[in-house]
């Protein structure tokens, strides 16, 4: 699946709309702020593309909420920004370092052969992976299942796609000109 | 389980498929009884089904009509012997065709014909029950058949499937064989594309902040326009750049720009399609020239 061009058009709308928001401010402030004021309308506006139907938007932005919570509710107006906002994010899955101590005795006591050890090493590899990607993706350690995860990150890494190509576009379009 | 059975005799009554052939036999003693069977699970449907104690409907069901449930429970059994069947039976064959196959033999085991007759009729609309209510999984030669493997197989290839239209999607996975390893590109990818997105809102924050004023002012209409007609649109505004020349706006100017870089974006390397933005502005921008846009952009 790649962006489609429809994609493209939604995004620079929201985004444009978002950028509006900043526009009394934008001219005098740094460059810090400046580029905070970019990505964060950027990511709002690519998180509501979703309209809330996958997980990793809906945590991207609760996380945009707690840095700027007008903006994000501007930006969602009339897209039930209040129940996106004010969603409680699901408890974390499992303490680690309980479950990891818990899992080593448990190891001790099984008996292992030559292939038992192999196989567990690679799940052993798997998890670890997992658990990167969960911390990659956006509300990843809320997904409890794999192919949940699996679904998001697919989902996460087109909008991600679309948010490149169309910045990317517009940062070349201006250097184009300013070169001229 | 039991609740299930008791749907589907309840089902099978409502369809009436069975009712008919279930008269022939029972005889006019049967009918009462049958009567009453549906009576009481008219009735108590509700709470049938919110009721737990599973071994008292037993004992209820089976004072007024041992038959039926017994006859559903043979269904089940020979469900459960087909799928073990399928491990000696050589080739692939359809599971529903399997499921009759060992039901005909089945059958030729039970002690009465009467049992057999409705057997036959009984499996039929059980199946076909099977097929609208349960999801098939075809259980493979020399594979577990249990419910538990089953789902997990069933769980595994719903995984298998999403990596593989992640693979179509990242660059650079069909190298990599294995979970870890496709995981690992997998991040990187992302990685990499967040890092892209931090750099370019530097880089358009560093640029002329007037850039992102005009950008914003552009109608929407306008852009909607270019991204479904685009070398129309293009070759419009050339002619009006040809009969119009001078002086043009800045955000016509913008326009001609934005529109040929957004229409050649694709996700290939950045020095190709730079590249291809470059000679398309450049031809442009020679045409245009005006007094209004160097003063424009000089004015950062």
């Amino acid at each position: 699946m790649q962006p489609t061009s429809t994609m493209n058009e939604e995004f620079l709308k929201k985004w444009q709309m978002g950028l509006q928001m900043f526009r009394p401010s934008i001219d005098n402030a740094s460059v810090s702020e400046r580029k905070r004021a970019i990505k964060l309308s950027a990511d709002v506006a690519m998180a509501s593309l979703r309209k809330g139907t996958t997980c990793w938007s809906r945590a991207l932005i609760q996380k945009t909420a707690t840095e700027d919570n007008f903006l994000v509710r501007q930006m969602l107006s009339g897209i039930k920004e209040e129940t996106l906002i004010n969603k409680k994010l699901p408890k974390v899955m499992c303490h680690r370092k309980i479950v990891r101590r818990s899992k080593k005795i448990l190891m001790r006591r099984k008996s292992r052969s030559a292939m038992e050890e192999v196989a567990a090493k690679a799940k052993k590899l798997v998890k670890r992976k997992t658990q990167g990607l969960r911390n990659v993706v956006p509300g990843g350690e809320f997904m409890s299942n794999n192919v949940l995860l699996i679904q998001e990150t697919l989902d996460y890494i087109v909008s991600l796609q679309t948010q490149v190509n169309v910045m990317r576009s517009i940062v070349d379009a201006a250097e184009a000109g300013i070169e001229r | 389980m039991d609740l299930s059975v008791l749907e589907r005799v309840k089902w099978l009554q409502q369809q009436q498929m069975v009712s008919p052939d279930f008269f022939e036999i029972l005889g006019s003693d049967g009918r009462e009884e049958l009567k009453r069977v549906e009576s009481y699970l008219g009735n108590n449907n509700d709470e049938l089904q919110s009721f737990r104690h599973y071994e008292t409907i037993d004992g209820c069901i089976s004072r007024t009509s041992s038959f039926q449930i017994e006859q559903v429970k043979n269904n089940e059994e020979n469900r459960v012997i087909a799928l073990q069947h399928k491990r000696k039976t050589e080739g692939k064959t359809e599971k529903i065709e399997n499921k009759k196959k060992k039901k005909i033999k089945t059958e030729d085991e039970t002690e009465s014909s009467m049992k057999g007759k409705s057997n036959m009729s009984n499996s039929e609309t059980s199946s076909e029950i099977q097929k609208r209510d349960y999801i098939h999984v075809r259980a493979r030669r020399g594979e577990a058949t249990d419910r538990h493997s089953l789902a997990e197989r069933a769980r595994r290839e719903k995984l298998s499937k999403k990596m593989k239209c992640l693979q179509d999607i990242v660059p650079g996975c069909n190298k990599v064989t294995g979970k870890a390893g496709m995981l690992d590109e997998i991040i990187n990818y992302v990685q990499s594309l967040q890092q892209q997105v931090e750099f370019l809102s530097m880089k358009l924050s560093v640029l002329n902040p007037e850039l992102e004023y005009h950008i914003n002012e552009l109608s929407t209409k306008q852009f909607q326009a270019c991204f479904t007609d685009l070398p129309e649109a293009v070759s419009k505004q050339l002619m009006m750049v040809d009969a119009s020349s001078f002086p043009l706006q800045h955000q016509e100017s913008l326009d001609y720009s934005v529109i040929n870089s957004i229409q050649t974006t694709t996700l290939g390397s950045k020095d190709q399609t730079s590249s291809g933005w470059e000679i398309h502005s450049q031809s442009l921008y020679n045409n245009l020239r005006t007094d209004s846009v160097s003063s424009f952009f000089s004015l950062e």
